[in-house]
């Protein structure tokens, strides 16, 4: 009975770990492309890629400026990769490339469906990269610094309203 | 309830939960809530939530060492063989009389520390989707990382969430199957007891070296461990 008791409890945590790390893995958006993909499937899975870039620079950009003394060249590099990104932006979101290309696709419909809206979504990103990248040749480093909340916003925003977020 | 009961056994009313155990306590239940609600749209107010809980999470592991006997680890801690033993006990409808945790509400306790140093460890290296909003040492990480850990600290709470139910639910049936009342010591530190168990506070000075190693911790991580 007792050697039950720690065998079930043993049994038990063993099944959360497992199911933790079950439910981790099926989070994780790791899925492979099919080999046979469809150029919308292409287009969702490049897309994919494109933002993991974009985020990955503006990560860069705002932990450069959170340091002590920010490497202005990291600054520039990154602003002018994010207003260079953003400017084509609206090309990464073919008609057809939702989640009827993939399954784990985190675009919403109403990117299509409210497409003026989601024009100005990716126009005012335009303008705060844009602004951004400004401040950062310019050098302006306060500037940059204020200028990277406004672009998070503009990236907020958007993802708001025409991002929804995968449980599965 | 839980008075006739004490009085039927001719109780005595002792000094159970110490200060520190009571404020770490309910700190935590707010401080949990209010990381839960800033979640989604504070996320500055939410690492400030952060902070404060790896403080309190820090003092509460140092005082289960260096605390007065009920706060002790090594007081409530035990083995399968205790475990299973009180287990059995569960069923019988009579009065709960352990001095502090038993041995079966240790593993709760246990396992929300683990969950909760987890859940802040995670914290501190999340990312958020727009790459702006971020834990202190996720400069550390890249943001794919920083985005992984991000849903592994949503998957956590979830963990966290379950626990929080058990241990209310816990207390509901200690209250309404022993007629049991648990909370009320936990608001007054003083709970009837048959007879004096003779627990033994800790010294002041240990509260303050715990107070400083566990502000002094959380305020370095806070910095992302930079000066």
């Amino acid at each position: 009975m007792r050697a039950m008791m720690s065998r079930g409890a043993a049994a038990a945590l063993a099944l959360g770990i497992g199911a933790a790390v079950a439910a981790g893995g099926a989070m994780a958006h790791d899925d492979k492309m099919p080999a046979n993909a469809s150029p919308a499937t292409k287009a969702a899975y490049a897309r994919h890629e494109n933002f993991e870039k974009l985020g990955g620079a503006f990560k860069t950009l705002n932990d450069e400026l959170r340091k002590g003394s920010p490497n202005v060249a990291v600054i520039r590099t990154n602003a002018s990769y994010i207003a260079n990104q953003a400017r084509v932006l609206p090309t990464w979101f073919p008609r057809g490339s939702g989640v009827q290309a993939r399954p784990m696709s985190e675009a919403r419909a109403e990117i299509w469906t409210d497409a003026a809206g989601f024009t100005a979504a990716a126009s005012n990103l335009q303008a705060q990269a844009a602004k951004l990248n400004q401040l950062a040749t310019a050098g302006d480093i306060d500037g940059v610094k204020a200028q990277t909340r406004e672009t998070f916003q503009a990236c907020r925003g958007c993802h708001q309203k025409y991002r929804q977020e995968k449980k599965s | 309830m839980s008075e006739r009961g004490a009085e039927r056994q001719a109780g005595v009313r002792v000094k159970l939960w110490d200060g520190p155990v009571r404020f770490v306590h309910w700190a935590l239940v707010v401080l949990i809530a209010f990381s839960w609600w800033s979640s989604e749209d504070h996320l500055n107010w939410h690492r400030w939530s952060g902070y404060a809980i790896i403080g309190l999470v820090l003092f509460r592991i140092w005082w289960g060492f260096a605390g007065g006997d009920a706060a002790r680890f090594s007081s409530f801690v035990k083995g399968p063989r205790a475990i299973a033993a009180y287990a059995r006990t569960l069923p019988r409808r009579d009065l709960a009389v352990t001095p502090g945790h038993n041995p079966l509400g240790a593993l709760s306790v246990i396992a929300i520390l683990i969950v909760l140093v987890v859940q802040v460890t995670l914290g501190l290296f999340a990312v958020d989707i727009d790459a702006f909003e971020a834990g202190p040492l996720s400069y550390l990480v890249s943001f794919e990382t920083g985005r992984r850990i991000s849903e592994w600290h949503e998957l956590n709470f979830r963990i966290l969430q379950g626990l929080v139910v058990l241990h209310v639910l816990t207390i509901a049936f200690y209250a309404v199957w022993k007629r049991t009342n648990l909370l009320g010591p936990m608001i007054t530190g003083r709970r009837e007891l048959p007879s004096d168990p003779g627990l033994a506070g800790a010294p002041w000075w240990r509260f303050v070296v715990g107070v400083v190693l566990a502000a002094g911790a959380a305020w370095l991580l806070s910095k992302g461990l930079r000066l």
